[in-house]
């Protein structure tokens, strides 16, 4: 496996703030990996450093390039969705395609094109008459007719109705992604791209605190239902988490193994959702 | 590097329409003036008209060449005005605008350097301005020069002779060439700064850029009782070393009784060793170079972005 980004002890201060603090991860090539975090905990921040678009300290190496001295090179083979108004509102389709085909050597125009027909979103239209989930289109046709190496998306579906929302990652899966491309993800609808994953991450106040493969997560996270004197047998298992619903106490732990948990209720996996909660709010505890 | 500054520079063309559109406009308007003028002209007495026209065929080649001259002078400047109020507001825009609509990240996502982006943005304020600037003038002078041609045909009389034959066309067009393109090559240390000023504020770039330029001279005439900045900023509108002295009595000459031949060429007029020698350019040339540097380094490392 090569890996694509790897950073080591990456920081990042703003004044006083460490919006990002002492990171070390590595991406490697073919994972899907989800970023999550809370707002403010420095997710934009490290993608910035990682798309070259801010300094950082520490060491961090995306595609064997420096992302900050090299981000020509770099952008070569990385794309990113960072939010969905960032297209100009002035530009025209077909000046953005011409735009883009001049400065890009891996941009295939013909096949954004074939993907534009596809959607409702016409040539001669200029970006501020299209929706917000048109835009969307646009934007990941161009990003999928570049054949880069990385992708980056930062909340790619903000503000975009639930339609739209599936048939973003749908058409990400079927049309961009290939197992041989690479995705870095950051969102806060996590359950919509829990299924897509191979690789998450947690981050909070600047610190990664889980970094781990989805298949990794049912061996090293349970999720307890339970209730009365069981609970209470449950809790001297020391649960990183515990709230209750209807009457039932639910608990997450982390490392325990399940054959100790066995008749004490029902276990499932947590959700990305239920566990970032837990981890966040383990971690802040 | 050239492909991509040539897409860039496409680039500004689209997002920025008033680059043409502007001098497109003023030609226009200039031209319908002209127009109305004619036929303003055709309604008054025909006899008056026949006066008009005799005492032109009377007059010497020279004293019609400066007439026509003069004429075109009167059109030019008004599109020098519109080019210098056309500079300010594109290179206010240029680096501010794309923060404000958040496009830079688009753009940024790019493989395009920010020293790529930031000088073609120059090269619109110092060369395609002034170029779009030059053949708008020639447009409106060709068009101002047939409208002429044709009432004085209506009217009888020799357009050929009158207009054609009179008027110094390749003079008075280098000229206009030369003192655009000039001029934005001597006001280039401005140029440079409204870039800068467009890359690093946050608000109101109008107000950042013109309020030091005032308050600077104020505060140094308050403390230090000098006034080297203030002579320094607006004494460059007035002494653009391309201009030789102007001798008003040399320009006709009285023995003669006629205008000077050699005088009513406009290239006459043009030093442009003088200007290209000049020191003060060429230190305006540097300061708009610190200055676009400055704004690269602020489009670069500014974080927020």
């Amino acid at each position: 496996m090569t890996s694509l980004i790897t950073a080591r002890g990456v920081s990042k201060r703003f004044g006083d703030v460490r919006a990002v603090d002492k990171v070390s991860f590595e991406l490697e090539k073919g994972k899907i990996m989800g970023l999550i975090g809370p707002n403010g905990a420095g997710k934009t921040t490290l993608l910035k450093a990682v798309l070259g678009l801010t300094d950082c300290e520490g060491e961090l190496s995306v595609l064997g390039l420096d992302p900050f001295r090299q981000r020509k090179e770099l952008m070569q083979n990385i794309c990113f969705i960072a939010d969905v108004a960032v297209l100009p509102r002035w530009v025209k389709v077909t000046q953005l395609l011409d735009f883009i085909a001049s400065v890009h050597p891996n941009f295939s125009r013909k096949q954004a094109e074939d993907l534009l027909s596809r959607t409702k979103v016409r040539n001669d239209a200029r970006v501020r008459e299209l929706s917000k989930g048109m835009v969307t289109q646009l934007h990941l046709s161009i990003i999928t007719a570049i054949d880069a190496k990385l992708l980056i998306l930062d909340e790619p579906t903000l503000g975009l109705d639930i339609i739209f929302r599936k048939e973003f990652y749908r058409n990400l899966l079927s049309d961009y992604f290939d197992g041989e491309r690479t995705i870095l993800i950051t969102t806060h609808q996590v359950e919509e791209i829990e299924n897509l994953l191979t690789d998450i991450m947690f981050i909070d106040d600047g610190r990664i605190i889980l970094d781990q493969s989805m298949e990794s997560l049912p061996a090293s996270y349970v999720e307890l239902m339970t209730s009365g004197a069981d609970a209470d047998k449950a809790r001297h298992l020391g649960p990183i988490h515990e709230h209750s619903v209807f009457g039932k106490n639910i608990m997450i732990f982390e490392g325990v193994e399940r054959e100790r948990l066995a008749g004490l209720g029902d276990m499932r996996t947590p959700s990305i959702a239920d566990l970032f909660v837990a981890k966040i709010k383990g971690a802040s505890a | 590097m050239i492909k991509h500054q040539l897409a860039l520079l496409r680039r500004e063309l689209w997002e920025h329409r008033s680059i043409y559109v502007a001098p497109i406009a003023v030609a226009v308007i200039m031209s319908l003036i002209s127009l109305a003028g004619m036929i303003t002209a055709s309604t008054f007495d025909h006899e008056l008209n026949l006066a008009i026209l005799g005492a032109s065929n009377i007059v010497g080649d020279s004293e019609r060449q400066a007439a026509l001259t003069i004429f075109f002078l009167g059109t030019s400047w008004i599109f020098l005005f519109t080019l210098a109020i056309l500079t300010v507001f594109y290179t206010l825009d240029s680096l501010y605008a794309e923060r404000k609509d958040k496009s830079i990240l688009f753009w940024r996502s790019l493989p395009v350097t920010d020293a790529e982006t930031v000088i073609s943005k120059l090269l619109i304020a110092i060369v395609v301005l002034p170029l779009v600037t030059t053949v708008a003038i020639i447009v409106t002078h060709l068009v101002n020069l047939v409208i002429s041609s044709v009432w004085i045909a209506i009217e009888g009389g020799d357009a050929a002779h009158l207009i054609w034959g009179s008027v110094a066309l390749l003079d008075n067009w280098l000229a206009a060439a030369i003192v655009t393109l000039a001029s934005a090559l001597w006001m280039s240390p401005f140029i440079g700064w409204f870039l800068f000023v467009s890359a690093f504020t946050k608000r109101m770039p109008l107000l950042m850029a013109f309020m030091p330029l005032i308050l600077v001279p104020l505060i140094e005439l308050i403390i230090l009782r000098s006034s080297y900045f203030a002579e320094a900023v607006f004494g460059r509108g007035g002494m653009m070393p391309l201009f030789r002295g102007m001798d008003m009595e040399g320009f006709f000459d009285q023995d003669r009784m006629q205008v000077n031949d050699e005088l009513i060429r406009l290239l006459a007029h043009l030093d442009i060793a003088h200007f290209l020698g000049s020191w003060s350019l060429w230190v305006g040339v540097i300061v708009c170079g610190l200055l676009t540097t400055a704004a690269i380094y602020v489009r670069r490392y500014r974080g927020e972005s």
